[in-house]
């Protein structure tokens, strides 16, 4: 096709308005998050306390390799992520799929009510569930009203694992269960009418149907979930103060000791926020490659 | 039509609610209480016109304490000096220091104030660090023997003073002395005692009476910072070494704090909440803890006449042991980077290291600010009885004991140091740890965050 006209073909001029739309939104996030991005990888480049910074290469990350600290931190951390995220993954999609039945009365109620917690201050839910597990806190009367004896929650430092993991599904859960009722809206009711007729149990219909169906939902709450969990915070400071010693303690609350808390040390928080995000990037991609694929 | 007016209205009202909600998307770790109420004081002269007026900007915590301290004296120094304002605002200790360090990475110092309060636990740490942000105050002419010398040192660098001291932390033994009674005790008997001495009674008044004698936060072990400050001992030696794993003293103390675990006479709580709830509710016979927690303990009227004020035992068969300590406080900083350094100098002078009235103020407001400056004892109101605690003259006690604090070595690992004895000590009480392989990974964490 010549180009007589003076100007711009048709398609290129599409294209241009298309970069357009893209530009504004495109320079916010080079400005505001990949400047600021590169500019921590330099600053993790930096060696020393305080301002008195000094080029060190990769010190940090070797130094990182050292450090005791980091390596509890690390096992709470993915300890969360591999017991919490299946958990509360497999509960938003068993409370999705009895949402979506077609006669369920009053759903509105039901999924405004499990979706509620995540719309809650991060501050406020951590204390009062700090609240709910001291030793005369509710949890503990219920406990002692069946005659067994109370727990102490903070004290141990499995039942304190235990009390953020419990925290986290009840606030996650309505939000990944959100994502899934949407992608079951995509799902035909004919497909299950059919499976039915074929004498398909809902065990089945859920393995055989709902699950292949949703997988690029679940895929994106899976990433989702990873990314939120390996960068959890207010509930390691709220909840349980990082305790019994460090016990319950995320790499997000240790970067946040090493910068603020402790004679700061910017460039080692610096490294130590890469690694973790080196780590989020790594198992994204495992994860699109085993669930998509396009 | 219709759509277009509903269109419209969603539009405002989400418009509205984004811009409502957008500060709650604010950083994760910062306090959510970072208000910014900037209490203007008027020239109590009269003169509004801005012609020659001067304004000082003070960042401070607690409306009640702080806060109103600051309003206070400049009130007082308003009255000889006119066209001064100064803007207090109510900005958390931890937020004005995040303030601080991020303005100073980012180069941008036109958002820091001409004085803040700091905390002087971590007043060596930000010293070292910063120090372009405090200013040499050691040849302003304010005379600094007139403040208590424990106090002091934590605003010292080479021998160079860059603040100015205020309120008191002295650790003061809060005793119920129904409680007491109960056991056959007075507060007497608990005044100036060693350890050995508080571990025996405190048995009884635990048999007596069936309460612990003491409450202490899990992973926040106070009475150990206490008891090592009684003796002048830190975790750092004169030459800012490392001093935890071979610190006999430090061992001694965790000996006592286990001991009294054993007994049932000191119980553990898991937040900070629940110690000021059983300390309201009476769940424990005694509180060792900085003079300020007065505040918490008058606020329960109904106790009024039943607690007493002792100081807190110290440590046996250690040379230099005393029975004072101290826990918190704050200093006031004159910032190195504002612009009206004289100012605020001549401020400070004449308010919080000069006037009587002041402090005379702090302490008929109830505000429960008892200061350092010892001038300040002489008065009358200093020496005023108190029915909440049997009729002593506490302020004074407090001033009292303040100089008699031991002076301990402070390093910018402070911190650092706190928070990994801090979890030793958890692992060793409730996992049951060995206490020499916990004091040892202690000093490792501690040895690694200092090097690099």
């Amino acid at each position: 096709m010549q180009n007589n006209k003076k100007g711009l073909t048709l398609s290129r001029k599409h294209n241009l308005i298309g970069w357009g739309f893209l530009l504004p939104a495109t320079l916010l996030i080079v400005f505001m998050s990949f400047y600021p991005g590169i500019q921590g990888f330099l600053l993790s480049l930096q060696v020393g306390h305080g301002m008195q910074l000094t080029f060190g290469g990769l010190k940090n990350y070797v130094r990182i390799l050292k450090d005791p600290v980091f390596k509890e931190v690390f096992f709470n951390t993915f300890f969360y992520l591999i017991i919490q995220v299946p958990i509360m993954l497999v509960l938003a999609l068993i409370l999705a799929s009895m949402l979506n039945n077609k006669h369920l009365r009053c759903k509105a109620i039901f999924r405004t009510a499990i979706f509620l917690p995540c719309a809650t201050s991060l501050v406020s839910y951590s204390m009062i569930f700090r609240s709910l597990f001291t030793t005369d806190g509710l949890v503990n009367n219920i406990i002692r009203s069946f005659g067994m004896p109370s727990v102490n929650w903070f004290g141990n430092e499995w039942t304190a694992r235990g009390v953020i993991i419990i925290a986290l599904i009840w606030r996650w859960t309505g939000y990944n269960m959100v994502f899934y009722l949407a992608g079951l809206q995509n799902i035909e009711y004919s497909v299950y009418e059919a499976a039915k007729i074929d004498g398909a149990s809902p065990a089945q219909s859920l393995f055989r149907i709902t699950i292949p169906l949703l997988k690029p939902t679940i895929l994106l709450t899976a990433i989702m979930s990873t990314n939120g969990t390996l960068q959890l915070f207010d509930e390691s400071v709220n909840l349980t103060s990082g305790g019994p010693g460090r016990a319950t303690m995320t790499l997000s609350h240790y970067i946040y000791n090493t910068s603020f808390t402790n004679n700061p040390n910017f460039g080692y928080s610096a490294a130590m926020s890469f690694v973790i995000m080196v780590i989020v990037a790594i198992l994204a991609f495992v994860q699109m490659k085993v669930g998509d694929k396009r | 039509m219709k759509k277009r007016i509903l269109a419209t209205f969603m539009a405002i009202v989400l418009g509205i609610s984004l811009t409502a909600c957008g500060g709650t998307n604010a950083q994760k770790g910062t306090d959510d209480g970072t208000s910014k109420e900037s209490a203007e004081k008027q020239d109590t002269e009269g003169k509004s016109n801005s012609q020659g007026e001067q304004k000082l900007i003070v960042w401070a915590w607690d409306k009640n304490f702080n806060v109103y301290a600051m309003n206070k004296a400049a009130e007082i120094y308003s009255k000889n000096h006119e066209g001064i304002t100064v803007d207090v605002q109510d900005i958390m200790p931890g937020d004005i220091e995040t303030k601080i360090t991020t303005a100073l990475a980012a180069g941008d110092t036109s958002t820091l104030p001409d004085i803040f309060l700091l905390q002087d636990v971590t007043f060596p740490k930000m010293l070292e660090n910063y120090t372009n942000v405090f200013t040499d105050l050691s040849g302003s002419g304010i005379d600094f023997s007139q403040f208590a010398g424990a106090k002091v040192s934590n605003s010292v660098m080479d021998g160079k003073n860059y603040g100015v001291p205020f309120d008191n932390g002295a650790v003061v033994n809060f005793l119920r002395t129904d409680y007491l009674e109960k056991a056959g005790f007075t507060a007497a008997d608990f005044t100036d005692i060693t350890w050995s001495d508080w571990l025996a009674k405190a048995k009884v008044v635990k048999e007596k009476t069936g309460l612990p004698m003491l409450m202490s936060q899990a992973g926040s072990p106070n009475i150990i910072y206490f008891m090592m400050q009684s003796c002048g001992a830190s975790f750092f030696d004169k030459n800012g070494n490392v001093n935890i794993a071979n610190n006999d003293i430090l061992k001694q103390c965790i000996d006592i704090y286990l001991q009294m675990i054993k007994d049932k006479t000191l119980v553990e709580v898991a937040s900070w909440d629940e110690l000021i709830g059983g300390i309201n509710n009476g769940t424990a016979a005694s509180v060792i803890q900085g003079c300020w927690m007065m505040a918490t303990i008058t606020s329960q009227a109904d106790q009024s006449g039943k607690w007493a004020f002792a100081n807190m035992p110290k440590l046996q068969g250690v040379e230099g042991a005393t029975n004072y300590a101290n826990s918190g406080g704050a200093t006031w900083v004159v910032a190195g980077v504002g612009k009206q350094k004289e100012l605020a100098i001549d401020f400070l002078k004449e308010t919080f290291a000069g006037s009587t009235e002041l402090y005379d103020d702090l302490i008929t407001a109830g505000t429960g600010a008892v200061g350092t400056w010892s001038p300040a004892k002489e008065s009358a109101v200093y020496n005023q009885a108190s029915d909440f605690f049997g009729g002593e003259a506490v302020n004074a006690k407090i001033l009292e004991y303040a100089s008699k604090i031991p002076t301990v070595i402070n390093t910018p690992y402070d911190g650092d140091a706190q928070s990994a004895v801090g979890v030793a000590v958890s692992n060793i009480v409730q996992q049951g740890a060995d206490i020499e392989s916990e004091l040892k990974s202690a000093e490792d964490t501690v040895k690694f965050n200092m090097g690099n």
